[in-house]
Formats: structure tokens, sequence, C-alpha cells
């Protein structure tokens, strides 16, 4: 499997540094507005990545990043919101298993804001910041030499001579 | 996938499993530093704060005594105690004149019912539960946590001295006047359960007198506090009926008329 070179940080250009780095920090704003059904995040996160990923392809590693690393935080906090609604709704008990559960969401957002607070700060600075797991996966989509890139189609528009 | 994506996979996974142990540990943590609240006031003390709140209460109430009301309550109560395989306490229960449907537990095992609560009550059984339920409370030392959270250790050192009565009266209006939590409320289901079936009571009385209170579609939260701390009473009411007894248990009738007991009230 072949990949593209990754470009250094002074070559990428600032506009493209910032878009990057709104992949997270968008995150954050999108949480606060969805509070308390974790999902509005996800659907920005995905509208983000598909308005932004042709630009570049440092700016396609990290929307892809930021969106993948959003899904299991996004589906245990989900979780624990349905078991909530169940115990208000059916008098199922608040036992220490859910207790525990909230714990974990509680603590996995918190990493999750952390990690994402510095791969925004990396990404302004042009630099790659791989999460564990999502960071590979979004490189190889982000930066694996595709068929077509090798053997570019027949351009649409053409010169008139 | 790569061997590296498939160890960073088991990495993030690992990382979870050990958030949510820490987050189980936590919560177990929380919860037995609650009940060890309980411990900081002996039964000695208890029982000498049960002394204090019982001149409150008889002062404030009219006690029904030497009547068949009474001798039926103490029938009652001596089948449930003579069940209890071993208690700290020595119980008192005393039967007050009120249309309030409450039965309510004070520290040191002292049980108050109200007569409103025998005249619901179709079947002496149903007044077993309901007292079977409140000695859960009192052997698990419900009543003393609930003082505890809601009141200060200083607060109740200064009622053991002989302090202020207003403190008292604080301090009996948090105990009668509000709920037990859910898991306390279960614990003396299960509690009352058990108990009854050992007492040669069917177990499915507790859930019948849920049933009569929802039928009757009375205010839980106004008339009976102590029990109800959740409308969702459909839960308890299953469990009462899906309480699974021993093959041989055959439940013993009480021997009275409680049509009459009701009358003497």
């Amino acid at each position: 499997m072949e990949f593209h070179p990754l470009p250094q940080p002074d070559e990428i250009a600032e506009r493209e540094k910032e878009d990057a780095m709104g992949a997270y920090l968008m995150m954050f704003a999108a949480v606060a507005v969805g509070l308390p059904l974790p999902i509005i995040n996800l659907i920005a996160a995905i509208v983000y990545y598909y308005v932004n990923r042709k630009k570049s392809r440092f700016i396609h590693f990290h929307c892809l990043q930021s969106l993948l690393s959003q899904i299991p935080t996004t589906l245990i906090n989900w979780v624990v919101v349905i078991w909530a609604v169940r115990i208000f709704l059916t008098d199922l008990t608040l036992n220490e298993t859910f207790w525990a559960a909230v714990v974990f969401a509680g603590a996995s957002t918190f990493l999750y804001f952390i990690v994402s607070i510095i791969a925004a700060y990396k990404a302004r600075q042009g630099k790659m910041y791989y999460f564990l797991f999502f960071g590979k996966i979004a490189y190889e989509v982000a930066y694996r030499v595709k068929p077509e890139d090798e053997n570019p189609s027949e351009p649409i528009n053409k010169p008139p001579f | 996938m790569r061997s590296s994506t498939l160890r960073d996979l088991l990495i993030l996974l690992a990382i979870g499993a050990v958030l949510f142990a820490g987050g189980y540990f936590l919560v177990r943590q929380i919860g037995k530093s609650d009940i060890d609240l309980s411990y900081e006031v002996s039964i000695k003390q208890e029982e000498q704060l049960g002394d204090l709140f019982k001149d409150m209460i008889e002062n404030k109430y009219t006690t029904i005594k030497d009547n068949k009301a009474d001798s039926a309550l103490q029938q009652i109560t001596q089948r449930l105690i003579k069940a209890l395989d071993s208690t700290k306490y020595r119980y008192e229960f005393t039967l007050l004149r009120s249309e309030e449907i409450n039965a309510f537990t004070i520290p040191g095992a002292n049980i108050y019912v109200f007569s409103g609560l025998m005249q619901l009550a179709e079947t002496p059984e149903e007044v077993a539960a309901v007292l079977a339920h409140e000695i859960g409370h009192a052997e698990k030392r419900h009543v003393v946590s609930k003082m505890m959270k809601e009141l200060s250790i200083t607060a109740i050192v200064s009622v053991l001295s002989g302090g202020d009565p207003s403190v008292l009266t604080q301090v009996l209006k948090e105990i009668i006047g509000t709920s037990f939590d859910r898991k306390q409320e279960e614990e003396a289901d299960v509690f009352a359960l058990e108990l009854l079936e050992k007492a040669g009571i069917a177990p499915k009385s507790l859930g019948r007198f849920f049933e009569r209170l929802n039928e009757k579609d009375l205010d839980y939260n106004k008339n009976l506090e102590i029990l109800m701390t959740h409308p969702h009473n459909d839960k308890r009411i299953e469990q009462s009926r899906r309480y699974k007894t021993k093959n041989d248990f055959k439940p013993v009738p009480f021997d009275m008329d409680w049509k009459k007991v009701q009358e003497s009230l």
C-alpha cells in the first residue's frame, strides 16, 4: 500500500491549518448546543467532513479523525441518556452499574475533550496528531494512493485548441 | 487491518474497561460511605434519641391503648418479632389516632401506626406487611442513615445532650416528613417479604396493600411518605407477587375478627 507524502508545516497554507483546527473546535460548540442529547456534535462533524474533505489531504485527515473519534463517546453518552430516560419512565432501579456508566461516560468525554484540544492546537501548527486507532484509520483513508490518483480520469474542461 | 491498528484498538478497549471498572469502584465506595454513616450513632444513642421523640409524638397524637385494635396490633407484631432471627433492638409498636394512612419508624425501633392505615387494610396480613417493611427500615438502620444525611452529627449530639427543643422538633420533622431513598425502600421491601414468609404470612400481602393504595388513588406523598418515595409502585407490586416462597410454605391466618377490630377504632 502506497501513501502520499506528508506535507510539512511550512508547506501548508494558513487557511488549511485553520480548517483542520476547525474540525475539532466545531465539536465543542456542537456538544454545547446538543446537550442533553449528544447527537448534534456527530451530525455537525459529518457535515463538516463532507464540506471540507476535498480541500486537501491534511484537512481530510483531521476532519475524518475528528468524526471517527466522536462515534464511541457519542454512543456511550446515548446509552446513558436512554438508560436514564428508561429509569425515569419505567421505574427501573438507579443501580451501581448505571452510576458507573455515568462516571464512565463523563470520564471518556473528558478524555476525548483533552485529546481534541491537543489535536486542534497541533492542526493549527500544521502538524499531524494521531489519536489511538482512529488516527491510523484516518491516515489510511486520507493519504493512501488510490488508483484514480495515478490514472487521473479524462478532464471534463478542456482548452479550446 | 494492520497489526499496529489492531493493537491500538485493543489499547483503546483496555482504557475503556479500566475507566468503567474505575467508575464502578468509585460508585461502590460512595455507596459504602453512605451506609457507614449510620454507624456513627450507636444503638444506645439511637434508643436515647427514640425516647426523646416518643414523648413528643405521644404529646402530639392520641395513643390508642387497651382496646381491640391495640391488642390486634400487638398480636400481629409479636408474630413478626418472633420470626426475626436476631435483633439488637427492643421493638415497641404504638397505635395513634389519626385518619392519615401512615406508619413510621423513629430511632430505637419505635414504630408508630396510624388508625387510618388499620382502617384501609382489608386484612391483618396487610398491616403485618407494612409493619414488616418498617421493621426492615429499623433493622437496616435506614432511619439513622437518613438522619445522618439530612442533619449534621453536631445536631444529633446536641439533641442527645438534652439540647435545644427546636433542634429536636426539626430532627423529628426530618424523620417523619422526609422519604427514604429508593434503594432503602427496596431493601426494606425485600426484608419484609422474607420476614413475612418466616412469620407464616403470605408475602403477597405487601403487594396487595400497595394495590389498595393505587385503587384508592391516594396521594402517596401526602399520605404515606414513609412507604412511597416514588409514584410508580408497579414494580414493587410485581416484586411482591413474584416472590417465591418455599414449597412447603403455608400461610397461617390471624385468629381475629378484622371487621370488629376496625369497628373498635
